[in-house]
């Protein structure tokens, strides 16, 4: 897994966390797993295919998705995570999950992202890939910790 | 009379804020679409002025229904609106007839400017 693929994960996941509530996240350190792994309470799962392919997952803890969710939705209470607040965070990781394709597209990778899914409980392991992962976290002042778990590989067949 | 607006995402949270953007400023929104089928479906039925479209949608994608709606009716104005700004899409679908793309993350005024001006007309 190369530093290279999650880089625009980050600056998107800045850039687009900027946009929407007005709030610059502050970097975390990056680390390592085995395989694509998430300890969070709620996850939006992303897939990513094309010449590089794979899954990003944006976890968080269940405060952190609410509090996100009443920013998104223009400081409206989020007592309930209910089906408006769980579209507005799957629409948060689809947005940084296409910002961060448009970077590829530009570093010469062509890709594209499937619709976002919401994972909801923590403890969950993806085993369709056996990729290594790296994860960042971003700090959201007023909001909570946003985890980027990428989990990518340059495919391995060539398109016919 | 309103200018009657189709909105197509399969957020509800972008359906929402779409909604409450063109609503609040003279819009009527007169349908909502979760999937490109739904958006074909609907703009024969209901002929609206404009409609918004995203791209990456379950079922069918924004491109595919944009290409079907102009077969219906070549002079639908559609816009895109979607979180994939990258070259290659915004080509194909300028060239398959949308009028504008909008890149998602979206400021409010962005979205009243690309639909003001193709409604002024």
């Amino acid at each position: 897994m190369k530093v290279e693929y999650v880089t625009p994960f980050v600056s998107a996941s800045v850039n687009v966390v900027q946009s929407l509530i007005a709030i610059t996240p502050e970097r975390g350190k990056l680390s390592a797993r085995p395989q694509l792994f998430t300890s969070q309470q709620v996850n939006i799962v992303c897939g990513i295919t094309g010449q590089i392919e794979g899954q990003v997952i944006y976890g968080m803890s269940m405060l952190t998705a609410k509090n996100l969710a009443s920013k998104m939705l223009g400081g409206m209470e989020v007592k309930e995570f209910d089906q408006l607040a769980a579209s507005a965070i799957a629409e948060l990781g689809n947005m940084i999950s296409g910002g961060s394709s448009n970077q590829l597209f530009q570093s010469g990778f062509k890709t594209d992202i499937t619709p976002p899914t919401i994972v909801k409980g923590p403890n969950i392991s993806m085993s369709n890939f056996d990729i290594p992962t790296l994860v960042i976290p971003l700090q959201i002042a007023e909001v909570g910790e946003l985890e980027i778990a990428v989990s990518l590989r340059q495919r391995q067949t060539q398109a016919a | 009379m309103a200018k009657r607006i189709l909105i197509t995402d399969d957020a509800l949270f972008m359906r929402v804020t779409l909604k409450n953007i063109l609503s609040t400023n003279g819009y009527e929104v007169v349908g909502e679409a979760e999937n490109g089928v739904q958006a074909v479906k609907l703009y024969e039925e209901l002929k609206p002025d404009l409609v918004t479209m995203d791209i990456t949608m379950p079922e069918m994608d924004g491109l595919e229904a944009l290409k079907q709606i102009k077969a219906f009716d070549a002079n639908a104005k559609v816009v895109m609106c979607t979180a994939m700004g990258q070259k290659n899409m915004v080509v194909e679908a300028i060239q398959s007839g949308a009028k504008d793309f909008i890149v998602k993350p979206f400021q409010p005024d962005r979205v009243l400017e690309a639909v003001g001006k193709l409604l002024a007309a």
